[in-house]
């Protein structure tokens, strides 16, 4: 087998990214810079009742690049993942056509097509009709988005989905680095993509993991996630063919580190241990100058991150959490926020964690808080963790 | 050139509780039923009883096999051990016990248990939990290529040096959920899965656990990772096979370079092949094409342990128990065909250096990997 090559260096060409703050990059860091939330009472399932009802939504119908007839046969999440990927392509085909018979997929989601899949199981099993149309849990399994946008954009290199809970899309961009290293692949569409559904926005609730309010990652008065939606994608290539192609480059992708804490289902490891691990292996003994933290919004996250970060770069890098924008996306959380990493490299903006007046006595960092902070940085880790004990983090470096 | 070994494997399969039962399962050629289902496996003989409640049945699958690898491999791979599971549907049962569980008590009394194992990485990270390895965890979700796609991860992780080992494998269970939609849109046979046959009209949907330990070098292995390529056809539609054959002679080309051998090392075939007519078809004309009048034998293990079995895992190990054994097996349900090979019809000693082993997915995916017998 060939060895992923680490001296092989790894460039963001493409970026395309859809939240509840922005459709495409330019509304998303318009609602960055001017510290605009995207968190509102939910709307999604009318009629059902959750004891907490704020959610970060896409609102209104997608705009889809694709046709109705194509569409029809598609999951919400494969929707917004062909979104994401159409924006980042478009992008990265600015200068020259991307060698997509040469690209792989490589999409990370937890849920896939389960929202469809619970209308299929509420009008069958609930409702008793037996000719529930069975098309509309086609794209059940969570290779749905990949196989999509795959299909879209009709990539012949490979395809490949990771549903590692959380930390799925995180993963998926590692290996699409580690594709690309060892020449298993030449480009990479990477990223992530998850739309709401009744079993995750029921199942954070029972876990009393959701904030009743917007979610405030690191403040002393958190509760909780607030549940969202969302997709981004990035396009990879190998540095010298995107030089050779004439291709602005974005950013680097200068590392990664995956990493388990072997510790607990659901819950993370009070120290961080895994999360500690995944940063020290990104950063390979350099440093960084801005973190965009996981920072979910839970105690016990914010807690445990907080100590990795300490024990893996000290106290003194800036860090906030943009789950306070635009919520946890879940699934596709690591790609929304590589995305919105790469974007404050880029303008040298780092975005603020929003509703943070006050740090909780266990969260010790530079927090950047309620208004975007202008500073120099030549690079930026992007944190993702999962149940499971899943952590992956991304190291990102500025083009200069 | 990197070769990774294959040093301790555990099954739970249909009819197969562990490593020998399903020497004698592939050794008897017969089918292990349509759906192929695991009826004889106890997870408390694996698992403490406490652990075990808060586990689905996947997670005991997975834990179960890695436990049986690890014993077999004889030794404690580490800390710094990575896991890479592949699951074509993952957790689909559990999401519908919870659902059902959501519409009698509401969304807010629901159980947290069944949420917590409601993602597809449940069964991996318990894994990590059990034996305390803390390298990568991911769980891959690409339909038939699932668990193959996840050992190509992993394989490369173990080359990289970024763990010491790697766990991989796969689970899949039938749940009344998935067998009903895959039998509407007509992709189960009716009677049982005939890879390759003139008259084959789909799949046998079949469940397990399968895990195997990777390690760059170990005292005594099955046999040896020695490569892996992918590509997509272009032509499939999100949830079919296309017919552009040439995605898959892509992969196979790219695999057998990266095991860095030529096309006449490879001395057998375990195809991909699973009864489905567009499958089977399109994989046969790949290697019909990318061997032309040298093919070697072409054996096809779905007919007796279904698709999917152990996210594909099973298909994995049967590969690596023929290099192992110096032997390959019977490929169950095949009658006649029209392809220009036949697909071995005996279980029989023979000479195998490499192994090509291919996965194609419904929606295009394809990813093949090469076995070999020796270290270098």
């Amino acid at each position: 087998m060939r060895k992923a090559d680490s001296n092989v260096r790894v460039a963001v060409t493409g970026v395309g990214i859809i939240c509840s703050i922005g459709r495409n990059k330019d509304e998303v860091w318009r609602s960055i810079r001017e510290s605009r939330a995207g968190i509102a009472k939910l709307t999604r399932f009318p009629g059902e009742t959750f004891p907490t009802d704020m959610a970060a939504e896409v609102a209104g119908e997608l705009q889809l690049p694709i046709s109705r007839r194509e569409a029809k046969r598609m999951s919400r999440t494969d929707l917004l993942a062909v979104i994401a990927a159409n924006e980042a392509i478009d992008q990265a085909n600015e200068c020259s056509p991307l060698r997509l018979e040469r690209a792989v997929v490589s999409t990370g989601t937890s849920t896939g097509g389960l929202l469809e899949g619970e209308d299929y199981y509420f009008r069958r099993v609930v409702r008793g009709r037996d000719r529930a149309p069975a098309s509309r849990v086609l794209q059940q399994p969570t290779s749905g988005p990949s196989d999509a946008v795959a299909r879209v954009f009709r990539v012949g290199g490979g395809v490949i989905s990771n549903a590692t809970a959380c930390a799925s899309a995180g993963a998926a961009i590692g290996m699409a680095v580690d594709f690309l290293r060892s020449r298993h692949a030449d480009v990479a569409i990477c990223g992530g993509s998850d739309a709401l559904c009744r079993l995750t926005y029921s199942g954070f609730n029972v876990l009393q993991a959701v904030d009743p309010a917007p979610c405030a990652p690191f403040s002393a008065e958190r509760k909780g996630i607030t549940l969202g939606e969302g997709a981004a994608y990035l396009v990879v290539e190998r540095w010298d063919d995107a030089v050779a192609r004439g291709a602005t480059i974005l950013a680097e992708i200068a590392g990664y580190g995956a990493s388990c804490d072997a510790h607990h289902p659901t819950a993370p490891h009070d120290e961080g241990r895994g999360a500690e691990a995944a940063m020290r292996v990104a950063l390979d003994g350099g440093d960084v100058d801005y973190i965009n933290a996981h920072g979910t919004g839970t105690l016990l996250n914010d807690s445990a991150e907080t100590k990795a970060i300490v024990a893996a770069v000290g106290s003194a890098t800036p860090v906030s959490s943009s789950k306070s924008y635009f919520g946890h996306t879940l699934g596709a959380s690591g790609a929304v926020e590589a995305a919105i990493t790469v974007m404050s490299l880029i303008h040298q903006l780092a975005p603020p964690t929003l509703r943070l007046d006050v740090a909780a006595s266990d969260c010790t960092l530079d927090y950047i808080a309620h208004t975007p902070r202008p500073m120099a940085m030549n690079s930026a880790l992007s944190n993702t963790f999962g149940f499971g004990g899943a952590n992956v983090s991304l190291l990102f470096r500025r083009v200069v | 050139m990197s070769r990774i070994a294959i040093s301790g494997i555990g099954i739970i399969a249909p009819d197969a509780i562990g490593l020998d039962a399903f020497r004698a399962l592939l050794a008897s050629g017969r089918t292990a039923g349509s759906p192929a289902l695991v009826r004889d496996f106890k997870a408390r003989d694996f698992i403490n009883p406490m652990k075990m409640r808060r586990m689905n049945n996947l997670s005991r699958f997975g834990v179960a096999a890695a436990k049986l690898a690890l014993a077999d491999a004889g030794i404690d791979p580490g800390r710094n051990t990575g896991v890479a599971l592949g699951t074509a549907f993952g957790p689909v049962q559990t999401s519908v016990e919870y659902m059902r569980e959501y519409v009698e008590k509401g969304a807010a009394l629901a159980p947290p248990q069944l949420f917590a194992e409601s993602v597809a990485n449940a069964p991996g990270s318990h894994i990590a939990i059990e034996s305390d390895f803390r390298g990568f965890n991911v769980t891959i979700t690409q339909r038939e290529s699932s668990a193959l796609a996840a050992a190509m991860y992993a394989a490369a992780q173990v080359v990289k040096g970024s763990v010491d080992a790697a766990l991989i494998g796969g689970v899949e269970e039938a749940s009344e959920m998935t067998l009903s939609v895959l039998e509407r849109l007509g992709a189960l046979s009716r009677t049982a899965a005939r890879p390759f046959d003139a008259k084959r009209d789909g799949m046998s949907f079949g469940e397990g656990g399968a895990v195997l330990l990777l390690q760059p070098r170990a005292p005594k292995s099955y046999a040896f990772i020695s490569g892996f390529g992918m590509a997509r056809d272009t032509t499939a539609s999100i949830s079919d096979w296309g017919d552009d054959h040439g995605a898959i002679v892509t992969a196979m080309r790219a695999a057998i370079d990266d095991a860095e051998i030529a096309l006449s090392d490879i001395d057998a075939i375990y195809a991909s092949a699973n009864g489905s007519v567009r499958g089977d078809a399109v994989e046969g004309r790949a290697i019909e094409e990318l061997f032309g009048d040298r093919i070697p034998p072409v054996v096809a293990t779905k007919g007796i342990f279904g698709e999917y079995a152990a996210g594909g895992a099973l298909q994995l190990v049967a590969a690596t128990l023929a290099v192992d054994e110096q032997s390959l097996h019977a490929s169950a349900g095949f009658e006649s065909g029209t392809f220009r090979f036949t697909p071995n019809r005996e279980h029989h000693a023979c000479k195998l250096r490499h192994v090509l082993v291919n996965s194609v997915s419904a929606g295009g995916g394809v990813v093949c990997a090469v076995l070999s017998k020796e270290a270098a």
